[in-house]
């Protein structure tokens, strides 16, 4: 009793009157019932964006990349602006999971799931754009170390990208196994509480014969810690290995040595972004408002706050770079990105990354919901324009003016990307339907220290002088 | 007696009946008979299964058959001796088409011809070439040829067609009008042709006239002729709107001279002083080390102007009447170049690309003054260049309209489309009762006659070339004819009724009679073989330089000019002649439509090129915000009362006063659409029809100067608001003060040669003693190649004048890709060597550089390390080597190239893909991929598929051969065996290429001592086995315009 008291200080993690049943009830809701209109619409929607997103793949592959709007000079830009775009959302989950919960950071508890859900699927859409950028997908297995009777012919282990291929690879591997092994205990759930056949002999598989027994919450508790031990330096070489690509090259605005960090703080920053845009849709629409709190908002606005102030500072620093160096490619690079034909690219990558993240200093709006929401949709608008800006307005003032390009996007360019926010809502949906989106052991391991009711009980022991309550705990069984 | 018996086993010795009974039933089991009754008495019994079988099986037989293609291969019964298989041939022949020359070689692998190579034993060229002759190759394949000569627009047969014309020529009346002919025995030929039919006339007529200086000549000299110009030997040059190194009578002649003149040294640190006055910017003008801008109607003023200044330094009289300059620039720059020209008497040239007979005589007159006569001009070899006169198609189509022409006979020439009254020359033809058009194609000519009688491709045929009086030249074909096509030549011999109609029995008898007493030694057969190998046959020693005497009158010349030159109307118009496409005839092309224009860098169109002053007014300012654009404002111009519409170039350098539009466009018509189009692409071909606009209707006739006038002074120009999209290939037009060029004038370089190496060495001297070593992180021994071969190449800036030869000779060699208008728009195109053209200074008056970038082949390659499968590698032999295999697209490598020579297939542009019916849409592209015109491919050479990435890849497939020519020796590869095709195409030679680790070689020789070297972008450690040395203008060092590299930040 004594080790689940926590300050009543600290905010509570659930609101209102919980106990264990009604923890389950509220977040298993959702999968018992049938789903509302919005759900269908939402879902119709999706499905519709991901065909047109197929189409157009289909129309690259068919007619080659020239369909898309890059060219002799600018050879990559959607494409590889998504993928790195998606990828760096694809931070957030396993960065709640895994390192906050190294670090103990027991409002985790609310999102992670969301999170970690939502980093697979972004995970699932970046990783589409290296694949169907190539001009030849059907040979895009070369690309791996397998055995082969040309030598052997093995890839070029210098190349950034293919250490991209093995980054993202593990990252969606190890983040698949986390997320995974954390759903087991709350399938098992489902599986309990179903009533047909189908969704017990379904959950009764997907949950792996969980029974609850303390050797599997000893077990599961073992994995978790050495899968987070596992995760936490992926989280860190994921995009530190993406920012090679472009930090290896001798591109004016690519070669640049923080990028890797630079890169990291970016990813994290619009992880959390959308972590927030789905969950404040999420706990509205599927009433889980006191689980995901306005405190839990608050706690991800400030990470907002402090990585754009980390990128902030990474853009500063490579304008300070540009002049101090007396370079003139990096010069050039820089005043063309800021005052050339795609001035406005830059201008709204500044807006939306720099300077509207600082709003988040002011407490009133950090709990602001709607506004919340704006700025998360804002701050992810600002980061695909930084990896735009990164990409395209590098390569299309570069070394030689003779070959200074624009880049203008083809309707397969756009297809393809709306094609992903079909993929991934559709997956989502999906999960927000068949899954619990909040993970219901997890809350229910805090409850009773981060309950609102239970910290209720917690004046009584406040009240006590510290004489008293050191005595209480030096004479207890336990 | 018991007979004898023999047994085969126990059971015939035991049991004799038995066995008997048994070997008799061989089937000793009980057959099915049972079952036979139902099976025969069955609807379908044996017989008729047996028919249906039969009949099946032949059935599917035929069908099947039906659907089996037929392909031939047929080997060689008896092999001839010079053919192997993929082994090349080459045959030494001549390009003459339209009054251009160049001596060539024809390159044929099994049997085809699949490139051109200037011919090294030329003293004209010297083994450059053009585009033009580069391109010339794929036109033997345009499909759009005529394939069979025709009669009212319906095949028919040759037989059938002389003995149609033959009645026709009985009824004189005959006029034949030609282009300009080289050929002598052609021209022997039309004599007897005249002489077999009296009264029949001769018409020449050039698309574009040079008339004027045929005209000045008479006047001058007594001699409708032209001059050998000697570039070469001018210390000063002073061209008045020539563009002598683009499209002037003999470029290619010209350019070699021109680069012999610049080429500067250590050793030799001298080079000609160039200045150009012209309205609009051309090739020549973009070279020049002082350029002023004039418009049309100032002609005079800066001709007088000249001559008077001239003939002031040296003490002769001067003209009356010359107006002032209105710009101070022109009128300093008329006395700067005076000065210049005086101080270098008996090596100063004046050429004048008017057609204006009055200001060409001045011209003869400043150049008599000069004593140019004999050294710099050479009037013992007349060239036969152009022959047009004007006021002879003047007379024709007034003649054809009165209806004097009974027979009119169009070889070589179009006026249907580039006479400047087209729609006159077109009515009057209907008055002209038999008409014979000898073109290659159903052209807007050919299609007015009654008879096509479409000649050979120049591949194809037998001929001889005259170019300069006792300068022989011999053309041979590369394969037989492909069409039942049959040559001019012989044509004209049957017409003419001669016994011998073939043309090479022809030629052989005009050269036994007329050449060989001139150069022949011993025996015929022997002299006539090695001219045929030689290609050329030209006096042993040159023949000395000859002058003429200048009798004509100045003074008079200068009123009529005065009187006749009409005032400004404000905005004047100029018209030129692209280095591509030229008057028209190359116009269906894909290989010179896709030629970016070396000035203005844009293909697929002609278009009006303004100054950014002008473009102010128009609303159609090009700025850094709306460079990258190209949907550029569409004007509508006005002209003589004609109006057209025209996309604007804004181009620095033309004078704000001035605008310039390039004729050669608009095949078939203009505003062709829907089954006007498709029509004009099938005749006239579908590179050439619908692009473009022609403005031959613009040119106008000058009755005083009796010749055609290429500018208009008035022209009202208009932005109409729409947009019209030009493929651009190079949008940004300065190099920021990067020291990606590096220029120094003649002076300084003469005073600090070693200044430009200092530059340089600060630079790199930051990153350790040993550059190459120091600066990495890498093992330096990863670079460095000092044992067996190394290729190098090194481009002299100073001597590139940015033609584009080299362009179209990469693209002739190595398969390179037409992509078409809409996908160079989106820079898409595939040139494996471009040009750079940077501009510096004043707009107004900007320096030109151009810049040759193809793959650096860099030893410390920033493509190589960044491609995931290693599809890009280094040899061991310095190249930068492509697997295009093992290339699955990611476009990284092109990314991470920072001279953006890398090349990838954005769309199938060769058909080469699995994936079926995705070729691009375009005309030229489809085109391309036909079977007739893929023959041009080069076998040597992989062509790409969709999704690879492909460059420059120093035509290894040429090294290659050399190598194993050499080892087939037993000896290294000696320097200048190996050649690539850019180097080899250049008619400056400004292009060096070998081995740096023979210390024999040239390019060794430039890395060791020359100290212009220098290479673009080499602070990055890339190490490029690609040098350029530095650009030397021969002007004064306060007139250098130089600027820092940008770095605002």
């Amino acid at each position: 009793m004594l080790l689940k008291y926590e300050s009543t200080v600290r905010e509570p993690l659930v609101d209102g009157v919980k106990d264990y049943h009604q923890v389950t009830v509220d977040i298993v809701r959702p999968i018992e019932g049938k789903p509302g209109k919005l759900w269908y619409a939402g879902l119709i929607i999706s499905i519709a964006l991901l065909i047109f997103g197929v189409f157009s793949v289909y129309w690259e592959v068919y007619y080659g990349i020239g369909v898309w709007g890059v060219n002799k000079s600018i050879g990559w830009a959607w494409a590889i602006t998504n993928f790195v775009w998606w990828v760096g959302i694809g931070h957030a989950g396993t960065l709640i999971s895994a390192i906050l919960l190294l670090f103990r950071q027991g409002w985790r508890t609310g999102v992670n799931r969301a999170a970690e859900a939502m980093t697979i699927f972004a995970v699932m859409c970046a990783g589409q754009f290296p694949i169907w950028h190539v001009g030849r997908v059907w040979d895009v297995f070369f690309i791996f170390p397998y055995p082969n009777t040309r030598g052997p012919l093995w890839p070029n282990f210098n190349s950034p990208l293919l250490w991209d291929v093995f980054a993202v690879s593990t990252y969606f591997t190890v983040s698949l196994l986390f997320w995974y092994s954390g759903l087991l205990p709350d399938l098992a759930t489902i599986r309990d509480r179903a009533k047909t056949k189908l969704r017990k002999f379904l959950y009764g598989v997907a949950s792996f014969g969980w029974t609850g027994s303390t050797k599997h919450w000893q077990r599961h508790e073992a994995l978790s810690l050495v899968l987070a031990g596992l995760a936490t330096p992926l989280v860190l070489s994921v995009h530190s290995v993406v920012s090679m690509d472009f930090a290896t090259s001798v591109i004016p605005g690519w070669h640049t040595t923080i990028f890797p960090p630079y890169f990291v703080a970016g990813a994290i920053f619009s992880g959390f972004a959308m972590v927030q845009t789905l969950l404040i849709v999420t706990r509205k629409i599927l009433h889980l408002e006191e689980y995901i709190t306005l405190g839990h908002i608050e706690a991800m606005n400030k990470i907002i706050m402090l990585t754009g102030s980390i990128v902030g500072v990474a853009y500063l620093s490579e304008l300070f770079v540009a002049w101090y160096s007396g370079a003139y490619g990096e010069g050039g690079a820089f005043w063309w990105r800021i005052l050339g034909p795609y001035w406005w690219a830059y201008v709204i990558m500044m807006t939306c990354n720099v300077v509207s993240p600082q709003v988040f200093w002011f407490k009133k709006l950090r709990r602001n919901v709607p506004f919340t929401l704006l700025m998360s949709v804002v701050v992810n608008i600002g980061m695909w324009f930084e990896r735009f800006v990164i990409i395209v307005l590098s390569l299309y003032h570069d070394w030689l003016p003779s070959s200074w390009s624009y880049f203008s996007p083809q309707w397969p360019d756009i297809g393809f990307y709306v094609g992903t926010f079909g993929l991934f809502f559709t997956c989502y949906f999906l999960f927000a339907k068949y899954f619990p989106v909040i993970a219901i052991a997890e809350i229910k391991h805090v409850l009773k220290t981060s309950g609102e009711n239970f910290k209720g009980k917690m004046h009584t022991i406040e009240a006590k002088t510290n004489e008293a309550f050191a005595e209480e705990v030096a004479h207890a069984h336990h | 007696m018991k007979q004898k018996k023999y047994w085969k086993g126990l059971e015939e010795l035991q049991d004799e009946a038995g066995y008997e009974k048994a070997m008799y039933n061989e089937f000793r089991e009980e057959l099915p008979l049972g079952e036979s009754d139902a099976f025969l008495s069955t609807t379908t019994p044996r017989r008729d299964f047996l028919k249906y079988l039969g009949f099946s099986i032949t059935a599917a037989t035929v069908a099947a058959s039906c659907e089996i293609k037929v392909r031939k291969a047929i080997p060689y019964l008896n092999k001839p001796e010079e053919i192997t298989p993929g082994i090349p041939n080459y045959y030494a022949s001549s390009y003459a088409l339209d009054g251009d020359y160049c001596p060539i070689v024809i390159k044929t692998r099994d049997g085809r011809p699949i490139k051109i190579e200037g011919n090294t034993l030329s003293s004209i060229t010297g083994g450059g070439t053009s585009a033009r002759v580069q391109g010339s190759v794929l036109s033997l394949y345009d499909t759009t040829r005529l394939r069979y000569p025709m009669a009212d627009g319906k095949e028919t047969t040759w037989a059938a067609l002389d003995k149609q014309v033959a009645g026709s020529l009985a009824g004189g009346g005959v006029v034949l009008l030609t282009g300009s002919i080289l050929s002598p025995s052609v021209k022997q030929a039309i004599n007897e042709f005249i002489a077999r039919y009296p009264g029949t006339r001769h018409v020449v007529n050039d698309s574009v006239s040079y008339a004027g200086m045929l005209m000045a000549n008479e006047a001058s000299y007594g001699k409708r002729a032209l001059p050998s110009y000697h570039f070469e030997n001018a210390k000063c040059i002073v061209s008045i709107g020539a563009d002598f190194l683009g499209t002037w009578l003999s470029p290619v002649e010209f350019a070699g001279q021109y680069g012999k003149a610049r080429a500067v040294s250590g050793e030799n640190p001298s080079m000609s002083q160039h200045f150009q006055f012209e309205g609009h910017v051309s090739l020549t003008g973009s070279n020049a080390d002082y350029r002023y801008t004039h418009k049309p109607s100032e002609l005079p003023a800066v001709v007088l102007g000249l001559y008077n200044a001239v003939a002031q330094t040296l003490g002769r009289p001067a003209l009356s009447g010359a107006p002032a300059p209105t710009s101070k620039r022109v009128a300093d720059g008329i006395k700067k170049a005076a000065k210049a020209l005086a101080a270098s008497q008996g090596a100063a040239l004046v050429v004048s690309g008017s057609n204006n007979t009055q200001v060409q005589i001045l011209v003869n007159g400043i150049n008599d003054m000069l004593g140019a006569g004999g050294k710099t001009i050479d009037w013992n070899t007349p060239v036969n260049y152009r022959q047009g006169v004007d006021a002879d198609m003047q007379q024709l189509v007034n003649d054809m309209q009165s209806g004097s022409v009974k027979t009119l006979l169009v070889y070589g020439a179009n006026p249907a489309y580039d006479y400047y009254e087209a729609d006159k020359f077109a009515a009057a033809l209907k008055k002209v009762p038999a008409s014979v058009s000898f073109n290659d194609h159903l052209d807007e000519t050919t299609r007015l006659c009654k008879y096509a009688a479409p000649d050979h491709h120049y591949l194809e045929s037998w001929g001889d070339a005259e170019p300069k009086t006792g300068y022989y030249s011999l053309q041979q074909p590369g394969i037989a004819p492909l069409f039942k096509t049959r040559q001019f030549l012989e044509t004209l011999l049957k017409w003419s009724g001669a016994a011998e109609s073939d043309p090479l029995a022809y030629i052989q008898n005009y050269w036994k009679t007329n050449i060989f007493p001139q150069y022949g030694n011993g025996d015929w057969q022997t002299w006539w073989d090695q001219s045929l190998q030689d290609g050329v046959a030209e006096p042993k020693t040159a023949p000395a330089f000859g002058t003429a005497a200048f009798a004509a009158d100045v003074n008079d010349a200068a009123a009529k000019l005065l009187s006749a030159t009409p005032k400004s109307g404000g905005v004047e118009i100029v018209f030129y002649e692209k280095v591509g496409v030229g008057t028209g005839r190359h116009a269906n092309n894909p290989w010179l439509q896709e030629m970016p224009d070396p000035v203005s860098k844009c293909t697929w169109d002609n278009y009006l090129c303004i100054s950014p002053a002008m473009a102010e007014k128009l609303h159609a300012v090009v700025n850094r915000f709306n460079e990258v654009d190209f949907h550029r404002p569409l004007a509508s111009v006005k002209v003589n009362g004609k109006e057209l519409k025209l996309p604007i170039l804004v181009l620095p350098g033309m004078h704000p006063e001035v605008v310039a539009v390039a004729v050669g466009y608009g095949r078939g018509g203009n505003g062709l659409n829907g089954d006007a189009l498709k029509t004009a692409r099938r005749n006239i071909g579908p590179s050439a029809a619908g692009v473009g606009t022609n403005v031959y209707p613009w040119v106008s006739y000058n009755a005083t100067s009796g010749t055609f006038e290429y500018s208009a002074p008035k022209a009202e120009v208009s932005n109409t608001g729409e947009t019209y999209l030009l493929a651009i290939t190079q949008s940004h037009n300065s190099f920021e003060g990067r020291p990606i060029i590096r220029e120094t004038t003649l002076k300084d370089f003469i005073e600090h040669p070693e200044e430009l190496q200092h530059e340089r060495k600060e630079e790199l001297g930051k990153y350790g003693e040993n550059f190459r070593d120091d600066a990495t992180l890498y093992f330096p021994d990863v670079f460095n190649h000092p044992q067996g071969i190394h290729w190098g190449m090194s481009v002299d800036l100073s001597t590139c004048i940015g033609c584009s030869a080299c362009t179209i000779a990469c693209q002739a060699e190595n398969n390179v890709s037409v992509v078409g208008k809409s996908e160079v728009a989106r820079g898409h195109e595939m040139h494996w060597l471009r040009i750079d053209r940077y501009f510096a200074g004043d707009p107004e008056d900007p320096q030109v550089v151009f810049q040759p970038m193809m793959c650096q082949h860099c030893d410390n390659a920033p493509c190589e390390n960044v491609c995931p499968v290693a599809a890009t590698s280094h040899s061991d032999e310095g190249l930068n080597q492509m697997i295009y295999n093992r290339c699955i697209g990611t476009r990284y490598c092109e990314n991470n190239c920072p001279y953006k020579v890398r090349r990838f297939n954005w769309r199938d542009w060769n058909g080469a893909d699995s994936f079926a019916d995705n070729l691009w849409d375009d005309p030229a592209t489809l085109e391309m991929n036909e079977s007739l015109t893929r023959m041009v491919l080069n076998p040597d050479v992989t062509v790409r598929g969709r999704g690879v990435m492909e460059k420059c890849t120093f035509c290894v497939q040429r090294l290659q051969d050399a190598k194993l020519q050499a080892k087939k020796e037993d000896r290294p590869v000696k320097d200048g065996e190996a050649q690539t095709a850019c180097q080899q195409a250049c008619p400056t030679h400004a292009i060096a290429f070998g081995n740096v680790n023979d210390k024999e070689s040239k390019v060794y020789e430039i890395r060791m001592k020359n100290q212009r070297l220098y290479g673009v972008l080499e602070e990055l450690h890339t190490l490029p086995n690609v040098t350029y040395l530095s650009k030397v203008r021969n002007k004064d060092p306060e007139d250098l315009f130089q600027e820092g590299p940008q770095n605002v930040l």
